[in-house]
């Protein structure tokens, strides 16, 4: 061998340069033309099937990229988007839908009613007020290019309502040879028909997601509000930065680096309110609903005392200081459908002793639990130490439970493995589990359908599987009611009746306010669950 | 010497056999499930199990090893289980970040800390070399992400003189590359222009401590041609030993300093997947990892002819 130092080293430095020159370009110059934000969500969109998942950053992506039947205003009240006009027949088992004109897709091709078809069949498969639906559909016709049908074996008063929901899955339009694939896999093409278009060229998983403008995207004639109305884009380009960390994304936001970031923890709230130019404001009204899921297969809380034990000794109050900390953000809520709501209604909530000094809650709790037979075997609580929320919670839950009498045995593991073990029905000695802690949003959780949280169908329900046939039938009741004053009159014996068996334990409601450039930005839009960027413009 | 590289280089496979093996072993013996982490917190157990189904993911274990090391033997590293993405890919579109941060942070570390290194040991007792072990001590105790935030909020917010994050392409311009990477080579920099820096001063009092430096002290050499050229060539082995190390310690290191700085590179990329148990992007860097692991320990071994004459590989 003959090279020397100096090759070696030039060979080397060669070598390093080839590989950083011919790199593809993660990210480019921060030159930044006048009609672009930057966003930084919450988290990272590693799944571009929002079908596929119920992941809330699928939901973002789908709402940049694809359109919707229908979707939901300011109010919550469903409005016509990609339809122009529905009939409903006068038995209101048949509604014919006509899209409206102009609607293309992102490839040029118009969308015509077949698309819509294959698309509704899909969803409906992977969202549990779909399943609701279809449960009672008995066919969906193609009447002409524009033109479709939905016909129901029964009365359904919350089909434009699914049609139109912000919870995840949201029922987004695809194309028919896209919607045609298994909804259990997830699609390989993405052409939306939304008001921008997925830059797939510059999406790099983990670290940025771009959209361009739609210019051929004919927006409706009324104002934006919530994700329905006119989707009007002001913006060339919005990029997605993803950051892992927040203290990172607050840095960059007070830099001017980006333009949006949305769930800045609460203790940099303070510093990102006083930094000139960023705006702290909370978007999502509804926020997040904590639930403590027990598992009904197994003791002790396949024992209604001991359940009920449970729902006392769990304080919302200690929750809530400990894992949001500034009341600001957080209430204690009687109800199992989101406080603030219109469902959120707090009848037989007085079964929770919520006013009563936790002394006597404690006490009443104990005697519950002695009633039980509870046998002080250790009860198995999942505990997720990656998520802030999470293991806070648990926690605290942990100690609440404690403090009755219960055993307490904490499963702490990563949120991943939570997510595994939540499945196992075996009991807890054998790889189960009793109780473990997770949160829905304050929209889907506000509906007895969408949130599959909500169902008490057995072992086929959400994991904890409550069994409770009177909470099913009034479900259903609810999602025929043809009014909201019926809804609400449902949902008020629905919400005493879950109290009072315990379909779960809820641990309190918060909000998450979002900081963005107010010095910058403008016409940001308010509504749960997503964050449409149409609407809104940058000045500055 | 080419013998010996070709050899190396053969026991490499080996080596990358071993770690396939237990990497594999390892993820899919511990606890998480790729397919309800995909099918989100909403989704039935129905849901989740045809996505596992789908996904071949409730196929026996040892098919699911033998259908993924064959591949791996064609050069085929799967693609994400999340994204479709082919690992190789999404592995390329990262290695720049990190080879630049990996790069600069290494040509800051070694600079500095081979020159203090050097003065610490010359002037050996004095202010000068108390000062650089003090530095070299501080740099090894504080943590990178410490350092990054402090050097964040005074440089970047404070001062407004580089930015807060971010990663910019060489082909972007050199500037505006450079200036992204500053504050992450400084901060990641630290513990090892303290780790290189002691390594240098420890091996150089060896080396000025012999007769010959003493002889060319004696016949009138210069200081500075006689502590580059007569010392430091001579103490160059153990520096370019730890220098070695230092490189294989960036894979982790870099991890914490691509978070903070919000570089999109390779270590961050493997982080991400555990989280969500992306096992094709795990197993597919940490099999590349191990090639590059053992790949720089080769060449700092051959490096050693360099630097010493009388090392010789047959």
């Amino acid at each position: 061998m003959t090279s020397s130092r100096r090759t070696v080293l030039t060979a080397g430095m060669a070598a390093a340069a080839l590989v950083t020159v011919g790199a593809p370009h993660v990210a480019r110059a921060q030159a930044r033309p006048a009609r672009q934000a930057r966003m930084v969500p919450h988290g990272d969109l590693n799944v571009l099937d929002p079908i596929w998942t119920t992941q809330n950053m699928a939901a973002y992506h789908g709402a940049m990229m694809y359109d919707t039947l229908f979707g939901i205003d300011a109010n919550f009240n469903p409005q016509p988007q990609m339809v122009g006009k529905t009939d409903i027949s006068a038995d209101r088992r048949t509604y014919t839908f006509e899209l409206r004109p102009g609607l293309k897709w992102h490839d040029g091709t118009p969308v015509t009613a077949r698309d819509c078809v294959a698309s509704l069949r899909r969803w409906q498969a992977k969202d549990g007020a779909g399943t609701h639906l279809f449960a009672r559909v008995a066919d969906t016709p193609v009447v002409d290019e524009k033109t479709f049908r939905i016909v129901l074996k029964e009365p359904y008063g919350l089909l434009i309502d699914a049609l139109a929901k912000t919870s995840t899955p949201v029922c987004f339009m695809m194309k028919a040879e896209i919607a045609a694939t298994d909804p259990n896999t997830q699609i390989t093409r993405h052409i939306g028909s939304g008001p921008f278009k997925f830059v797939e060229a510059e999406y790099r998983q983990g670290s940025r997601v771009v959209y361009e403008r739609n210019p051929d995207y004919v927006p409706r004639s009324e104002p934006a509000s919530g994700i329905a109305g006119g989707k009007r884009v002001l913006l060339d380009r919005v990029i997605w930065d993803i950051m892992p960390d927040a203290q990172t994304a607050a840095s960059a936001l007070q830099a001017g680096e980006v333009d949006f970031f949305e769930v800045p923890p609460i203790e940099l709230l303070p510093a990102l309110s006083s930094a000139p130019g960023v705006k702290v404001e909370v978007f999502n009204k509804f926020g997040n609903v904590g639930y403590c899921r027990l598992n009904h297969l197994h003791p002790p809380f396949n024992n209604l005392s001991a359940r009920r034990a449970a729902q006392l000794a769990i304080n919302q109050e200690d929750i809530q200081r400990a894992a949001v900390g500034n009341p600001a953000y957080y209430q204690v809520c009687g109800s199992n459908f989101t406080c603030g709501s219109p469902m959120g209604m707090e009848d037989g909530a007085e079964v929770l002793m919520l006013k009563s000094p936790m002394a006597e809650r404690q006490a009443k709790a104990r005697e519950l639990l002695k009633q039980s037979g509870y046998d002080g075997k250790p009860l198995v609580l999942l505990h997720a130490t990656n998520i802030h929320v999470m293991n806070q919670t648990m926690l605290v839950i942990a100690q609440n439970l404690r403090q009755v009498g219960f055993n307490v045995q904490l499963a702490s593991t990563d949120w991943g493995a939570v997510v595994t073990r939540r499945s196992n029905q075996n009991p807890p000695d054998q790889g189960g589990w009793n109780v473990f802690f997770t949160w829905g949003g304050g929209n889907a959780t506000s509906n007895p359908i969408a949130l599959s949280a909500h169902a008490a169908n057995g072992k086929t329900a959400w994991f904890g599987w409550p069994d409770n046939p009177q909470t099913e039938q009034m479900r259903t009741e609810w999602s025929a009611a043809p009014t909201l004053e019926a809804r609400v009159a449902v949902i008020r014996r629905l919400n005493r009746h879950m109290f009072d068996y315990v379909h779960d334990v809820k641990t309190g409601q918060w909000v998450g306010p979002v900081a963005y450039r107010g010095d910058r930005l403008r016409g940001l839009i308010q509504v749960p669950e997503v964050i449409p960027w149409w609407n809104v413009e940058r000045y500055a | 010497m080419t013998g010996y590289i070709i050899r190396r280089m053969l026991g490499v496979i080996p080596v990358m056999m071993v770690v396939g093996i237990f990497v594999f072993s390892l993820l899919h013996l511990a606890p998480g499930d790729p397919a309800a982490i995909i099918a989100g917190d909403n989704a039935t157990a129905e849901s989740i199990a045809k996505i596992r189904s789908n996904l071949g993911l409730d196929r026996p274990l040892l098919e699911q090893f033998a259908s993924w090391g064959l591949a791996t033997l064609r050069g085929d590293l799967g693609v994400s289980i999340f994204t479709q993405i082919p690992v190789l890919t999404l592995v390329g579109q990262r290695v720049g970040a990190t080879i630049s941060l990996a790069a600069t942070t290494m040509l800051v570390a070694v600079t500095i800390a081979v020159t203090l290194g050097v003065l610490a040991a010359w002037k050996a007792g004095s202010l000068l070399d108390r000062a650089v072990m003090g530095l070299a001590v501080t740099g090894f105790s504080v943590p990178v992400f410490v350092v990054g935030y402090i050097l964040v909020y005074f440089v970047a917010l404070q001062w407004r003189w580089l930015p807060v994050q971010g990663y910019v392409a060489l082909s972007e311009g050199l500037w505006p590359w450079l200036r992204q990477l500053i504050l992450p080579s400084i901060a990641l920099g630290l513990a090892y222009v303290a780790l290189i820096a002691r390594i240098t001063r420890a091996s150089m009092l060896d080396v000025l401590a012999e007769d010959y430096i003493r002889t060319a002290s004696a016949k009138g050499v210069a200081t500075v041609p006689m502590l580059l050229r007569h010392a430091l060539k001579n103490a160059a082995v153990p520096i370019v030993t730890v220098i070695g190390i230092g490189v294989a310690l960036l894979i982790s290191g870099v991890v914490i300093t691509e978070t903070v700085f919000n570089i999109p590179g390779v270590g961050r990329l493997v982080v991400d997947a555990i989280s969500r148990r992306d096992y094709p992007v795990i197993q597919g860097v940490m099999i590349i990892f191990a090639g590059v692991y053992v790949l720089i320990n080769l060449l700092v071994d051959i490096s050693y002819s360099f630097f010493d004459p009388r090392i010789r590989y047959s």
